[in-house]
């Protein structure tokens, strides 16, 4: 762990890198190098990406990309690599990794239905669990569940049994 | 089957039939399904009152909606609805098919679901335990006696209005109508 922290930290000079734990590190990168540094940990090894996620920091005005790797092949090395960058959320864009790991085409289409961060090459960015089209996507912080709730569903009408005589059963 | 209840099976055998042979549609929804394998299976063995689970619902005439709906679950739910034979039956198990429950506020989550499809009756509770479903078969036993479970006739009568609200949700639906929506066209009833 300690080697690979000098080598990211040597090779890539925006990169901050911090061990939180004994097999751990994360990473924080510019959001230029995130191709070149998954590209690295690639060939070093790491080559399961286990997720994507995304966090909305709304007061600093950015979104959070956060990559978890892990090695696939060896056994042995439980070890877990957490990258992260940050985007801007006024332009939320940022480009597919696909090229680099082929099983982010979920993960990229969920946090762009969530989110609405929109990946630059992706094949496919429909629905993935919703059925609506949401102004403001729902993972948003800005997004306001209950007034959402209030505005659509109880605006929605009960049916109610009318019968011949136009009364209320 | 006690002396009583011979008259009644003279009086209606087409009720009694309905009553005593309510087959559930193996339809998973939420988190209320965990209660369904312990309830057909030995120890609250359900078909001691008729209630057995049939994987088609073209075969079935009992709905349980156990627990909440997503908005596509409640596609998958109207269609089922609408595939299965008259008389239907439909029982809401669960707190959240009534009003939400736990995601009353949630973005994706239906509040009420008889705004959708008729429910004949609630089980409330989270989770309810297995007797509840018996409890509530009972009093649906007692509602069919005395047709009070009219949940099919009220979407056949009401048909325009339900589908109103489905659109409300989803938009354009990819099925027909069930039922002729237009009012110059006469309701079969």
């Amino acid at each position: 762990m300690n080697r690979l922290k000098e080598e990211i930290i040597s090779s890539f000079k925006g990169a901050k890198v911090s061990i939180c734990e004994d097999n751990r590190l994360a990473i924080l990168a510019r959001k230029e190098d995130v191709f070149s540094i998954l590209n690295f940990l690639k060939d070093k090894g790491y080559d399961h990406l286990e997720l994507i996620s995304c966090v909305d920091w709304i007061n600093e005005k950015e979104f959070e990309l956060v990559y978890i790797l892990t090695p696939y092949s060896e056994k042995e090395m439980k070890e877990h690599i957490i990258l992260k960058t940050r985007i801007s959320r006024e332009k939320p864009e940022f480009k597919t990794i696909i090229p680099v790991f082929e099983n982010a085409k979920p993960y990229e289409r969920e946090i762009h239905e969530l989110f609405g961060i929109n990946f630059e090459g992706h094949p496919r960015l429909t629905h993935l669990f919703l059925e609506r089209d949401y102004k403001i996507p729902p993972f948003r912080k800005d997004f306001n569940t209950r007034e959402y709730v209030k505005e659509f569903f109880e605006k929605i009408p009960f049916v109610e049994d009318k019968n011949e005589n136009g009364k209320r059963a | 089957m006690d002396r009583t209840s011979i008259k009644k099976w003279f009086k209606a055998p087409g009720k009694m039939g309905q009553k005593y042979s309510l087959w559930a549609v193996y339809f998973c929804t939420g988190c209320g399904i965990i209660e369904i394998p312990p309830v057909i299976t030995s120890r609250w063995d359900a078909e001691r009152f008729g209630v057995i689970p049939v994987a088609t619902p073209r075969q079935a005439n009992l709905f349980l909606i156990t627990g909440y709906v997503s908005l596509k679950t409640l596609k998958a739910i109207i269609r089922t609805y609408e595939q299965m034979p008259e008389p239907k039956y439909t029982v809401g198990f669960g707190s959240c098919p009534i009003n939400g429950g736990m995601y009353w506020d949630s973005y994706n989550t239906i509040k009420h679901l008889d705004k959708y499809i008729p429910v004949d009756g609630w089980i409330a509770g989270c989770m309810p335990r297995p007797e509840a479903i018996f409890i509530a078969v009972t009093h649906l036993w007692t509602m069919i006696d005395k047709g009070m479970a009219k949940g099919y006739i009220k979407y056949r009568e009401n048909y325009k209005y339900y589908r109103q609200n489905q659109e409300k949700l989803f938009g354009r639906l990819e099925w027909p109508p069930l039922y002729p929506i237009d009012d110059n066209e006469k309701v079969r009833s």
